[in-house]
């Protein structure tokens, strides 16, 4: 309470001085760490550019606590005029209420257009025909392997990178080889098993490969496949029965992997990690073992909270601060995320980049969440599954039988209202 | 005693009542003011969200505050029928299961020991109580790192490599240790006071008359300590209850492997806050706050039958 009310004080008396001379631009979001740095890196190279204009940003607690201050200050009506969300949220932010539509002509003005983008991923932020998220980068889960051990195994091709895996067989060969070459005490595989959102995105990229989907276009029926979600859920599970990945270790995989553990899956923001402890690594899209490429991605994406007299300098200010992001976003890819600005993608300086050049396909084989108020990054839909993935995956729960749970419980959402407008997916406009 | 003084007896203690009385009312009238302050805090932290809270429970409000609708009962008919809800309580309730009987004769050992001991008294005491002071976060990152299965301390020691927290077997055992280790200097130091406060004489009578140690313990320590012990498990059951804190620093606010850490006031929180059911979230903890309320009066009840057979 006094918190936000020193904040408003705050906020208050920055307005006034900044209001004489400059359009000011407040900027939330939720990036910290190396993205941090990297983010603020931008911004400043914006402000030397706009010296017109000023960027005040604010960095808040990532994961939930800031989409609830989010949907606070835009229901209060004092939301920054530019924030950060992950697209998959976006649906259940009650477009439209808590949050405003871009302008595409705006963005046009300062040079970004639909066309500079992956049209899926685009498609991803429009909802009811208008844009409300534009995306920064597609984040992506990754296969992490290490060459020194996979070298010793005879698993590198010519070109110094893993020999291509197409089938459950091979994969699980390449591991059996790995094996043998990893030194004592060290798993072959992490893979986050005990982790309820880890598992649920390795779910998802798999379930995908083969197929699989959730919803028909009406979100009136549960499409989901109970085979298709078994055959997912005996291949994670195989990791830990064939003894690759060791139950104990499943919240350390990035030790281990440090350690001289040959692989592990973990989301790209873990680059600037390996990289920082001088690895001599690799990292491509997970493993294509059901024939088709496709690995989990979510999205960083821009928004503009919910401002009942949105317009004018200030706004223009917001877009043009986020179309400068977004096409300047080289320092953006050094954190391991795949900028969504393709343009950057065909750089030389993007192409030298290693490993984002291994796994930079990864935009066009995206597998998602359904497009509907429940899902997106920690959201109710990870919450709510998540936990059932684990629970096959660590031998808790029969697959089959978990996969029955999965459907019940994907039943149990499509049936739930949207607290933010009382409607469920099926009658809400924000099923899109 | 003389007869005049008997007679003016009930003359002067009359005047005492009155004035008595007077000096009450007066004492109410300043006494008045000076709560004050607090009463308006009181009225408007706890008071005015309570009923807020009782009267959002009975609508289907979201997190923004805007078009919430009355809905009667229906919050209370869901969460009646909610299995997450009632795993939640579950979750609670087997922590308190665990930490209530282990924390209170862990304090009186402890209090025990401390107490008995000659040489570096300061230093036992500060020892137990220390942890006390942390706040939840430093303790649970502090063993969260004691039970990193690889490179902690707790599997160094005792061998193995058992994924203390991230197997639903061991993920709440590991928070109950981890309770054990921060809380217990509290009721510690309450068991402690309570030792040194037993008159020294009650034991030297008992040692004339010729009673061991262990008599002089289970006869008079003991029942000498029954009053705190129940202070001790009162306050422990109204605290473990409503464990949160070390539980998600220590699941990295998670509800931990296979949702088995999930405590109640974890789920209230997740309800309100990251599903934005704010109506929903208020009813489920009106639904808390009257479990609660119900095993405090249970405690109470049981506690009175007590000493009433004691007196009789």
């Amino acid at each position: 309470m006094a918190g936000s009310f020193g904040f408003a004080a705050l906020g208050s008396g920055a307005d006034a001085l900044a209001s004489t001379a400059r359009t000011r631009v407040r900027y939330w979001n939720l990036f910290s760490g190396g993205d941090g740095s990297n983010m603020i890196a931008m911004l400043d190279a914006f402000r030397k550019a706009h010296p017109d204009i000023a960027v005040k940003d604010s960095t808040l607690q990532w994961g939930n606590p800031f989409y609830t201050k989010l949907a606070m200050a835009a229901a209060g009506n004092r939301a920054p005029d530019l924030g950060v969300m992950h697209i998959g949220r976006v649906a259940g932010f009650a477009p439209g209420r808590l949050l405003d539509a871009w302008d595409t002509g705006l963005l046009a003005k300062y040079g970004l257009r639909e066309s500079d983008y992956n049209p899926k991923l685009w498609q991803r932020g429009v909802v009811d025909g208008k844009l409300y998220a534009l995306p920064l980068d597609v984040h992506v889960q990754l296969c992490f392997y290490r060459k020194d051990v996979l070298r010793k195994a005879g698993l590198l091709g010519a070109d110094d990178r893993i020999v291509p895996v197409t089938s459950v067989d091979d994969w699980f060969g390449v591991l059996k080889e790995a094996r043998k070459a990893t030194k004592k005490g060290l798993q072959t595989i992490g893979l986050w098993i005990n982790d309820q959102n880890f598992q649920w995105w390795f779910f998802v990229a798999f379930y995908t490969q083969l197929g699989g989907t959730w919803f028909d276009d009406a979100k009136t029926e549960v499409t989901f496949d109970t085979d298709k979600a078994t055959q997912v859920l005996e291949f994670l599970r195989r990791h830990v029965t064939d003894g690759y990945a060791n139950p104990a270790m499943g919240s350390v995989n990035a030790e281990q992997f440090i350690n001289g553990a040959p692989f592990a899956w973990e989301g790209n923001w873990s680059v600037p990690v390996y990289s920082g402890a001088k690895l001599e690594y690799g990292a491509i899209p997970l493993p294509p073992v059901f024939g088709t490429r496709a690995t989990h991605a979510e999205s960083h994406s821009f928004v503009l909270p919910h401002q009942s007299d949105r317009g004018g300098a200030t706004d223009e200010a917001a877009h043009q601060l986020a179309a400068y992001v977004v096409t300047h976003a080289q320092q953006w890819a050094a954190g391991g995320h795949i900028p969504a600005y393709l343009p950057t993608l065909s750089t030389p300086a993007y192409q030298k980049l290693s490993p984002q050049n291994e796994y930079v396909s990864a935009m066009n084989h995206q597998a998602n969440e359904p497009k509907v108020w429940f899902a997106g990054s920690t959201g109710i839909l990870a919450q709510r599954v998540g936990p059932i993935v684990v629970s096959s995956t660590v031998g808790s729960a029969k697959p089959d039988a978990a996969a029955g749970r999965m459907k019940k419980e994907l039943a149990t959402l499509l049936a739930m209202k949207n607290p933010m407008d009382g409607k469920t997916a099926a009658q809400g406009g924000t099923a899109a | 005693m003389t007869t005049a003084e008997t007679v003016l007896a009930p003359a002067r203690a009359r005047t005492a009542a009155a004035s008595a009385t007077l000096r009450r009312r007066q004492g109410f009238q300043h006494g008045g003011w000076f709560v004050a302050p607090f009463l308006a805090l009181f009225a408007l932290f706890v008071v005015w969200p309570l009923l807020r809270g009782v009267y959002l429970s009975l609508t289907d409000a979201n997190i923004t505050g805007a078009g919430a609708n009355f809905i009667g009962l229906d919050n209370y008919r869901e969460a009646l029928k909610d299995p997450l809800m009632w795993d939640a309580l579950g979750h609670s309730a087997y922590f308190t299961l665990l930490v209530v009987p282990c924390i209170t004769v862990l304090a009186f050992l402890l209090a025990m020991l401390a107490h008995h001991i000659e040489r570096g008294k300061w230093l036992w005491r500060l020892c137990f109580f220390a942890p006390f002071l942390l706040p939840s976060t430093v303790a649970g990152n502090l063993w969260q790192w004691l039970f990193n299965p690889g490179t902690g301390m707790i599997n160094y020691v005792f061998g193995g490599d058992t994924p203390w927290l991230t197997d639903k077997s061991y993920a709440m055992l590991a928070i109950v240790i981890e309770t054990l280790w921060w809380t217990v200097g509290f009721s510690f130091l309450l068991y402690l006071a309570a030792l040194q406060s037993i008159p020294a004489h009650l034991y030297e009578a008992a040692k004339l008359d010729g009673a061991n140690a262990w008599h002089r313990m289970v006869h008079i320590t003991l029942p000498m300590l029954r009053n705190i012990t129940g202070l001790v498990i009162a306050l422990q059951i109204l605290a473990s209850l409503q464990v949160f804190d070390q539980a998600v620093v220590m699941m990295d606010f998670g509800p931990g492997p296979e949702s088995s850490t999930r405590t109640f006031v974890q789920y209230t929180l997740e309800e309100g806050f990251t599903s934005y059911r704010v109506g929903y979230a208020s009813a489920i903890s009106i639904i808390f706050f009257v479990i609660i309320a119900a095993v405090a009066l249970a405690r109470m009840w049981l506690l009175r039958n007590r000493t009433e057979e004691a007196t009789r």
